[in-house]
């Protein structure tokens, strides 16, 4: 495995999913209708925000608790959370930036090689789980850094967690 | 024999065992003190027929002790601990669940055996049992290797792969069971019988495998499912047998999808294998590999990139010279084309604008100037093509832009240039009118970047976010509309709700709540229980309390004496005497008891004759004169009984002379009854 001196394997975060709460009962109706760039959905009870700068989409419910998600670094994470909130408080709402929590990081990484899949499941098997008939890859979960790593038989792999 | 054991119940030493029902009964006061007690002695039972038999009962394998009582039928809930009844459950579905999948008894309890440990474990908790049941069986499966498929147990249950996909991963990841990878070659005896090949289902099938093995070294069948495999390998194999079978059918035994198929063909095509006879293929074997298809794709894509990026370097290589030669264009199209000054005053606000972001964009890294280099002949070149093309595009565009901002997606800046090399072939149009149409936001945009401090976030793009009331007015609207069936279905359950709430029978529906244990009637008189009972029970909402209150009032001399016999059955006598009334089942009691009896029947019948008449003429409101005398008999409480003790007591004694028939005690009741009946 010479991997790192030759090739330098690019690994490329793609998902920050975070929360934070606001510490205040938030009116969804009104966010709903003063906002721009909100979807309201009645039925499940929350409001979607979507950002452009920092490219996120954050989920809001009435209890204050907020989820953020798309951005493209932890910095990005919290940037636009912090841009919700601010514009949140422009609405009107008492608003307290509390419990940032980065909760989910999402990267992909691709391989040089191709990776055969049942051998790979076969020497790994406590970790490694394998079902063709549902998923394409092979399932291999670390508990030790609580990832999970997606492995595609064309060399790229995601990684949760 | 005596057990040399004491009654629980009463602390009388006496207790029969019999021995042909394995009970231990306690004489003193008949509590059953052991069932189904297991002796070590065999006796015998003389049957009607004179043959004999020997006594005992059938005990089960597994579940401890109680077991249905010989044809008492299915007890479930004979004080089994929870866990037991669970495992018997579980096992009656499994087998139920292996019987349509035909699997042998050596499986089954295999199954059950993982069962047990799942229990054990606490696995089914949180878990629906069918789903449980339905990974054990699928474990099962594949550590035999059987040749079931996940789906056929999902199409049993009607329940969805993945999520059965899902319970049975964790049930192997906890039971530590590692399933072998399944095999495609597996399923091939089985489909290839589905498809009836007739006779030549061996070699088809032989053909088949040797097309499989092929593509495993091919690399087709990493990542793929094993069943689309198998139908593609299948489908070649018939046809290189002569067998007609097309690709619908083939779908519907292998439950994959037309284009999965199609597309699995299409990769083995690909392969070096193809180009082979039929005669070729069953005997030489080549040695090359291929690499998997996703793999050559991605291979593919990278090309096209490189080419890509070479294109659009050449691109910049020319840009002086075009960039000139489109100037003189433009100009010349200036002149010949006075009409589209309009349009053109938007352009050329877009191309001062455009100016000012470029020197913004100079001013960042010097890897940009290339690419907004790029961008601006590219921009320009769209100017000469768009003249030339559609002038209605540009109008639209021109509006867009000075319109609503609620429509507005700019890209973020990165994704504007991101796009740019690739620009050089399709792509062109759509990524230039967004770059257009963005032209209002990027001076918003370029600042507040990257500054973690809550200075650096800008408040007038956070404004911009805010609508303004018309605008709020217009959403509201479009939302209205779009949400309409969901906004009617609330509307219509408030308003049931509400029309419960008036009649008073509003309830609250609580999900999932589980049935309230009736608590036992505490009442100090008997009508009291009545009312309370029939509130509890909801008979009818049409009895007037207020004339069974009085009845009873006025009835209570009578009635306390029996109250102490008849106390504890006030409830459910007088219900079953209701529901009696029909059959006149009460002649008999009545036969039986006597004449001594006769004060004690007349009042009791009387009573269940007032309570029957009390509902009876407020069940009919338009009831006829005669009923209402009835009920007028009713309400005036004393006359009501004597006269009514009085014509009993006549037809009785009239009856005396000649003996008491049935029918005739029934025609002394059935006049009541009659009228009753209605």
């Amino acid at each position: 495995m010479d991997a790192d001196s030759e090739v330098a394997l690019d690994i490329l975060i793609t998902n920050v999913v975070c929360v934070f709460r606001t510490r205040c009962h938030l009116n969804l109706r009104k966010i709903a209708l003063e906002g721009a760039n909100v979807i309201y959905k009645r039925d499940v009870g929350k409001v979607l925000m979507k950002l452009r700068k920092p490219r996120i989409t954050a989920t809001i419910w009435s209890s204050g608790k907020v989820i953020c998600t798309g951005a493209t670094s932890e910095e990005e994470a919290k940037l636009g959370a912090r841009r919700l909130a601010r514009s949140l408080q422009k609405l009107g709402f008492q608003v307290i930036f509390t419990d940032f929590k980065v909760v989910n990081v999402l990267a992909v990484c691709n391989m040089p090689f191709e990776i055969r899949l049942p051998e790979f499941t076969k020497s790994n098997r406590p970790h490694a789980s394998y079902e063709p008939e549902l998923h394409p890859a092979v399932c291999y979960r670390m508990k030790a850094l609580r990832a999970t790593l997606q492995i595609f038989s064309t060399g790229s792999v995601t990684v949760t967690g | 024999m005596p057990g040399g054991r004491v009654c629980a119940a009463c602390g009388c030493s006496e207790i029969e065992v019999d021995a042909a029902r394995g009970d231990a009964v306690c004489t003193g006061c008949g509590s059953v003190l052991e069932d189904n007690i297991i002796v070590s002695e065999v006796q015998f039972v003389e049957n009607s027929g004179g043959g004999s038999s020997a006594v005992g009962q059938f005990v089960s394998l597994d579940g401890a002790g109680k077991t249905p009582t010989l044809g008492g039928g299915f007890h479930a809930n004979l004080g089994k601990e929870s866990r037991a009844q669970t495992l018997q459950n579980g096992k009656r579905q499994i087998h139920h669940l292996g019987n349509q999948l035909q699997l042998n008894q050596h499986c089954l309890d295999t199954a059950f055996n993982f069962f047990k440990m799942a229990v054990s474990k606490h696995l089914t908790r949180g878990r629906k049992m069918t789903h449980v049941i339905a990974a054990c069986l699928y474990l099962v499966c594949r550590t035999e290797g059987t040749p079931h498929m996940l789906l056929d147990l999902s199409d049993l249950l009607q329940v969805n792969v993945y999520v059965l996909g899902k319970t049975f991963l964790l049930l192997a990841r906890e039971l530590c069971i590692n399933a072998p990878a399944i095999d495609p070659c597996l399923y091939i005896p089985r489909f290839a019988h589905m498809l009836e090949f007739g006779d030549k289902n061996h070699e088809v099938s032989m053909t088949a495998l040797r097309l499989l093995q092929r593509m495993k070294r091919d690399w087709m069948h990493t990542g793929r499912r094993p069943s689309g495999l198998c139908g593609a390998a299948l489908l070649v194999a018939a046809r290189m047998h002569d067998f007609r079978r097309t690709v619908k059918e083939v779908i519907r035994v292998v439950k994959v999808c037309e284009s999965t198929l199609r597309k699995r063909l299409t990769e083995f095509e690909d392969t070096p294998t193809s180009q082979l006879t039929i005669d070729e293929f069953m005997k030489i074997d080549l040695e090359e590999e291929c690499d998997p298809p996703s793999f050559t794709a991605g291979q593919k894509k990278l090309k096209i990139q490189q080419l890509q990026k070479a294109l659009s370097k050449k691109l910049e290589d020319f840009e002086g010279e075009i960039s000139s030669y489109q100037d003189e264009i433009e100009i010349e199209l200036e002149n010949s084309r006075p009409k589209a000054k309009g349009v053109f005053a938007n352009f050329t606000k877009d191309d001062s604008i455009e100016d000012s972001t470029s020197s913004i964009l100079g001013d960042e890294e010097a890897e940009d100037e290339e690419l907004e280099a790029a961008a601006n002949h590219l921009n320009k070149d769209f100017y000469n093509e768009l003249h030339e093309k559609d002038r209605g595009k540009k109008n639209e565009d021109g509006e867009c832009k000075n319109g609503n901002e609620a429509f507005v997606r700019p890209p973020a800046l990165e994704s504007l240039l991101g796009p740019l090399p690739t620009a050089a072939s399709l792509g062109i149009t759509e990524s230039i009118k967004e770059c257009i149409s963005t032209k209002d936001q990027e001076p918003g945009e370029s600042t507040g970047d990257g500054e973690l401090d809550l200075s650096g976030i800008d408040d007038s793009e956070i404004d911009r976010y805010i609508l303004n009331e018309t605008e709020a007015q217009i959403k509201a609207e479009l939302w209205m509309k779009e949400n309409a069936d969901y906004l009617k279905e609330q509307k219509e359950k408030e308003a049931r709700i509400a029309k419960e709430k008036e009649l008073g029978i509003y309830k609250e529906h609580k999900p999932k709540k589980s049935a309230k244990k009736r608590e036992p009637i505490q009442a100090s008189t008997a009508g009291e229980a009545i009312e309370k009972m029939l509130e509890q029970k909801k008979i009818s909402s049409k009895i007037n309390y207020n004339v069974l209150r009085d009845l009873n009032s006025k009835g209570s001399n009578t009635p306390k004496k029996e109250d102490d016999s008849t106390d504890d059955s006030t409830n459910t006598k007088k219900l079953s005497r209701r529901k009696s009334i029909a059959s006149r089942n009460i002649a008999n009691p009545v036969n039986s008891v006597g004449k001594r009896l006769r004060p004690l029947i007349s009042t009791q019948l009387a009573k269940k004759a007032a309570t029957e008449e009390v509902p009876f003429p407020n069940a009919q409101a338009e009831a006829p004169d005669s009923e209402k005398t009835a009920a007028v008999l009713v309400e005036s409480g004393p006359v009501a009984y004597n006269a009514d003790e009085e014509v009993e007591e006549e037809e009785i004694e009239e009856d005396d002379d000649h003996c008491m028939s049935a029918l005739q005690l029934m025609g002394g009741n059935g006049k009541l009854g009659c009228c009753l009946n209605y």
